[in-house]
């Protein structure tokens, strides 16, 4: 990351790289929409700011 | 090529007939930011991917993103083909029935036909990644306003399966934006 | 469906989406090794499962990706959005 932050200019959008470490076993990973637990984010509405639904 | 797997990436389950949830679902099927438009989206830019991860990237997520249609069109075909004609007019459905009946057709969540216009080729990879970010992030948007609109859990279970993807497609395409980034900046060295 | 061969299905389906996922993963990450690796021992499960279910319901994936009995399969019932699961 601080390599990255180094590098970085003005005017450009950056994602950071995802690294491989772990999966989730195949059921499971079909079932939550990712095999990579660093890439779950589940939907959970009452979580949403300025919202008061859900 | 491609070649047709007889088999559903994720398996779809709905409750029962309800046709209201599908007249919603479906613009994922046909409408801005629907998977028809994902799919297209991607496999018409990848002809202009300067680097191999590029090329990889849009050609898999493109295809994906068939499938995906395919599970939206399974959960639309599921909620409408055993309604009946009652249910079809009291859930506001009758519109798409007079022209439709219970057949599957690209149209957004209040009737609008698919259009090009929906997706962008721009020539400039740098250019068209953004516009796929962007796109992933309005599915998501979509699939999330899908989620609290569901009044069946089997569907609401598919729909953030769906949700999910965008968010792992997001990133894939960060990356290769990141890649494109380097190359354009090596070009312009040497 | 009978439940033996929702369960084979199902386990195909997980094991291809751990294939797509790595796949995916790798368009980006081309010299992660582990990850290769990975995708590697998946697609070789991924192949006796297929087979298995090829042999027993038919073929998976047409255009010659998989053997049919007499009379053609790829055509039995039930197609992917007739399933139940």
């Amino acid at each position: 990351m601080a390599e990255l932050y180094r590098k970085m200019q003005l005017a450009r959008a950056y994602v950071p790289f995802q690294q491989y470490t772990r999966r989730f076993e195949p059921f499971d990973g079909l079932m939550r929409g990712t095999i990579f637990p660093e890439l779950f984010m589940p939907y959970r509405p009452k979580e949403m700011i300025g919202r008061s639904e859900g | 090529m491609w070649l047709y797997e007889k088999k559903l990436q994720y398996p779809v389950r709905v409750s029962g007939p309800n046709p209201w949830l599908a007249k919603n679902i479906i613009t994922q099927y046909g409408g801005p930011d629907g998977e028809l438009s994902a799919s297209l989206r991607y496999l018409t830019q990848r002809y202009t991917m300067p680097i191999p991860e590029a090329k990889g990237t849009l050609t898999d997520i493109g295809t994906e993103e068939l499938a995906h249609m395919e599970i939206v069109a399974a959960l639309v075909y599921n909620l409408i083909k055993d309604a009946p004609l009652e249910q079809i007019k009291a859930h506001g459905m009758d519109g798409y029935y007079a022209d439709h009946d219970r057949a599957l057709y690209f149209v957004d969540a209040t009737g609008n036909p698919w259009t090009a216009t929906y997706i962008q080729s721009k020539g400039d990879p740098i250019t068209d990644l953004y516009e796929n970010m962007a796109a992933e992030e309005k599915a998501r948007s979509t699939y999330e306003w899908l989620i609290n609109l569901s009044d069946d859990p089997l569907v609401t279970e598919a729909l953030r399966f769906l949700r999910m993807r965008e968010i792992v497609h997001f990133q894939r395409f960060g990356e290769t934006l990141r890649l494109v980034q380097e190359w354009a900046d090596r070009k312009k060295i040497y | 469906m009978r439940r033996d061969r929702r369960e084979l299905l199902l386990r195909i389906m997980a094991l291809d989406f751990t294939a797509l996922e790595l796949n995916l993963y790798l368009d980006t990450h081309p010299r992660d090794a582990r990850a290769l690796e990975d995708y590697n021992k998946v697609t070789q499960e991924l192949f006796t499962l297929r087979q298995e279910y090829q042999e027993r319901y038919g073929p998976l994936i047409h255009f010659g990706h998989g053997f049919s009995k007499y009379p053609w399969q790829w055509i039995e019932e039930p197609w992917p959005w007739e399933m139940t699961f």
